[in-house]
């Protein structure tokens, strides 16, 4: 009988294999979907600041923060982590106020800047509780020291 | 290939894995990952010894010795099957393979009576706790190779039946047989280690 | 070229090509960023270099591969494509929409084109890799959508081989995965969760299929070893790939507030990552040596050769390099992680397009087999250049993100994250030299396509 290394049994195994360990996936994300609630911060969403917290996404996103700062470790690397900035401003919302609004328009000559986006007070209340909502996410310890 | 490996009948050549060539790449990856897994499990236990003697009392040892024994069994099965199909004899190997995924599916019956025990009455997840994870990790990840075992073995049944199999070409079924007992292998290791070292 | 459908591929390829060196320029000017914080601020603030610069990434190489299908799914299917005013059509649109996406990032203020293109009716944009607005979203689907169709129905009329099939299947996945780009919930665990089935099953998933299958296709063409031989290593090269990344998703699901066992289900499965990378270099290797015909396209087997030992240094061994969540948790969202991207996407997929670029091209071109050997010495100086570059590249910023990671995160007295940065520009200023030279290298690429014209191309030995 010949050398048994069949294409068939090669085609078998990848489209047995693949749908073997993308159930397997499904299982773990159905698993993952049932425990998020417990850690990902969603009372808040659902609490008294929830529409602030989502006008404060749709502002990250609009004005592409991500694209020089980093959130949960995920974005660019030019700017400093925001995920935690929320402590490490001292748990206050008025210092993330009053950093964002206080970027000079034209840059710091030699040196990065963060524009100037003339946020109304409205607008930098939703971002700063936006960023607090993002701090009390349970990120297992991540990241390793405050300053991201 | 050359006349001479032609003329050595399958699994006659000491050279040469049984089975599809094939097959013997993915058993190796699918060891290898359980291996990994087993060696992390191993050196989390070693820092956590106390929490994970505690919480294997939990375990149900009777029912894994009882899917233990299946599995031996059902691996008898296979190999009973692959004699049947080497002295040409196509309905007994059906007969066989069909013993040994009656045998899984004992093991199935027997494990989801477990996994009932933890996840509806002890109300246990993979977050439980650390322990709880690795048993749930690995015995579902054995769990899903049992169900593929079973899936490939009544495929190779289905393929016996049809008579698609001879004592001179039957790689399909050393090639099912061959997982079948990666699968069983892989148990033999996962149970003294996660149900009975203490 | 066998059929004459397959000349829209050219198109295609030109066009890649064009966005390549966007992609570059960009790339350069988000360097000397790093060094001169005030480049052009604010005129192109480092956001907006930095989305030309990884969208026009995105979008060329899909238009590589899109150009790749339509050369060789009717070379494999033996059968002109199904139409070809609609893959002519789907390129116009494609290109325009791209093009004025990059003109709206760089002459609008962002939050200006979300306003334009009507952003707020579906938000999908300000997601890192999917900035494009949503009305550019839905053009990609319609693209994909006519472009698998296209495809699909060439397959189905002619021969079905495995090239053509895992192909098909990998730009299937794409298409699908990418609808996953429109889910955007205010849960932030939830967006990053979803956000990975587009960019992880992307690079980690189906793409991967995408470049075995157009591996497997030059160097079926270019060692004339049997089919058989390479269909089989593909499927079970693709099959490892699947098996490890799929799972691997999880080493992105260490620190965004998902359930801790991620930690150990992504490490386990992705350390097993390199293994197809590594049996994908072992085969490519094997498939040369093992030729039955000198193929006078040295550049081709060069790039397919190039491809295979980069993906697996860049994908394989810079990704398992941080891959395990101890290690990951000191290093996530560092310059480490800008050291692997650079690597693996040029070791893989930027490799793999110029692969079927460079062994498709000259057969647009009308040339029997392979440039001339001025315009091949050329292209393959342009290779080393650009291979080096990326090399000491992902080096240098391999080195920034060790020091990033000591001085921010490990030592005794971590220090804020600018007054690092200021601490490794060294290194950055390193980077944007090898920038430099990479550009060098492109820009030989794109003269190799004119040199030595009128030279007789060397002769086709079999």
């Amino acid at each position: 009988m010949a050398q048994a290394f069949t294409k068939t049994m090669a085609r078998n195994i990848f489209y047995g294999g693949s749908a073997f360990f993308f159930l397997l996936f499904l299982a773990l994300t159905f698993d993952t979907s049932g425990q998020l609630p417990s850690r990902d911060n969603r009372a808040a969403l659902d609490g008294p600041m929830g529409e602030t917290i989502a006008k404060g996404k749709e502002l990250w996103e609009k004005n592409d923060c991500i694209g020089c700062h980093t959130l949960l470790g995920e974005g660019a690397y030019f700017a400093p982590e925001l995920g935690n900035v929320y402590k490490r401003f001292g748990n206050s919302i008025d210092g993330i106020k009053g950093f964002i609004a206080s970027r000079p328009k034209d840059g710091i000559p030699g040196r990065r800047s963060m524009p100037q986006f003339n946020f109304t007070d409205e607008e930098l209340t939703a971002l700063a509780e936006f960023l607090k909502y993002v701090s009390e996410i349970n990120t297992a310890g991540w990241p390793p020291s405050d300053n991201g | 290939m050359t006349a001479s490996t032609q003329a050595i009948p399958a699994g006659t050549d000491p050279r040469r894995p049984p089975g599809d060539l094939a097959i013997w790449i993915f058993i190796l990856a699918e060891l290898g990952v359980f291996a990994v897994f087993f060696a992390a499990y191993a050196f989390t236990r070693m820092n956590h010894v106390e929490l994970f003697n505690q919480y294997q009392q939990h375990l149900d040892r009777r029912a894994a010795l009882i899917n233990t024994l299946a599995l031996i069994t059902s691996s008898y099965f296979v190999v009973r099957a692959v004699a049947a199909i080497r002295e040409d004899n196509p309905r007994h190997c059906v007969n066989w393979l069909l013993a040994a995924v009656s045998m899984g599916l004992v093991f199935v019956v027997v494990k989801l009576g477990e996994y009932h025990h933890h996840f509806v009455v002890e109300g246990v997840n993979l977050s439980t706790n650390t322990f709880y994870m690795f048993y749930i990790s690995l015995t579902f990840f054995h769990f899903m190779h049992v169900i593929m075992g079973m899936v490939i073995l009544s495929a190779v049944a289905v393929m016996a039946k049809k008579g698609k199999y001879s004592a001179r070409e039957h790689t399909g079924v050393e090639t099912g047989a061959s997982y079948w007992h990666m699968v069983d292998l892989v148990w033999l290791i996962l149970f003294p280690l996660v149900y009975v070292m203490r | 070229m066998t059929y004459k459908s397959q000349s829209v591929a050219k198109l295609y390829f030109i066009a890649a090509i064009a966005l390549f060196v966007a992609q570059i320029l960009f790339g350069l000017i988000m360097g000397l960023q790093y060094v001169m914080g005030d480049f052009l601020f604010p005129a192109i603030p480092f956001n907006v270099a930095r989305m030309v610069h990884t969208n026009a990434l995105i979008v060329w190489l899909l238009m590589a591969f899109m150009g790749a299908a339509y050369y060789l799914v009717p070379e494999e299917a033996e059968t002109e494509l199904f139409a070809p005013w609609l893959a002519t059509l789907m390129f116009w649109i494609f290109l325009l929409a791209a093009g004025a996406t990059v003109a709206g990032y760089l002459l609008l203020s962002y939050s200006d084109l979300a306003d334009l293109t009507m952003n707020e009716m579906l938000p999908t944009m300000g997601r890192e890799f999917l900035e494009q607005p949503t009305i550019t979203k839905l053009g990609i689907v319609v693209v994909a959508l006519a472009f698998l169709f296209n495809i699909g129905m060439t397959i189905l009329k002619g021969r079905k081989t495995v090239v053509n099939l895992v192909l098909l299947l990998g730009l299937t996945g794409l298409a699908v995965f990418f609808l996953f780009s429109f889910y955007n919930p205010t849960n932030v665990v939830l967006d990053k969760f979803y956000w990975w089935w587009v960019v992880h099953l992307w690079v980690e998933g189906v793409w991967e299929l995408i470049l075995g299958a157009i591996l497997a296709f030059v160097l079926i063409k270019v060692t004339g070893v049997d089919r058989e031989v390479i269909e089989k290593w593909l499927y079970i090269i693709i099959a490892m790939t699947l098996i490890t990344g799929i799972i691997g998703t999880g080493h992105h699901y260490y620190w965004i507030g998902t359930p801790e066992y991620w930690q150990w289900w992504g490490s386990i499965f992705s350390a097993m990552e390199p293994i197809p990378f590594f049996m994908m270099t072992v085969f490519a290797f094997n498939m040369v040596n093992k030729r039955r015909r000198e193929h006078p396209n040295k550049a081709a087997t060069l790039w397919a050769l190039g491809t295979a030992v980069m993906a697996f240094l860049g994908a394989g061994v810079w990704g398992f390099l941080h891959t395990l969540s101890p290690v990951n948790y000191y290093t996530h969202g560092t310059q480490i992680t800008a050291a692997h991207g650079h690597m693996a996407f040029y070791g893989a997929y930027v490799m793999i397009s110029l692969t079927i670029i460079s062994y498709a091209m000259p057969l647009l071109r009308g040339r029997n087999a392979a440039n001339p050997a001025k315009s091949q010495t050329l292209e393959m100086w342009s290779f080393w250049l650009m291979t080096i570059s990326i090399v000491f590249i992902t080096l240098f910023l391999t080195g920034a993100g060790i020091l990033q990671v000591y001085l921010q995160r490990v030592a005794e007295n971590p220090q804020p994250f600018m007054a690092v940065q200021d601490q490794i520009g060294l290194f950055y200023w390193l980077r944007e030299i090898a920038g430099l030279i990479f550009l060098v290298g492109l820009v030989l690429y794109i003269a190799s396509f004119f040199v030595g014209q009128d030279e007789p191309e060397p002769a086709v030995a079999d």
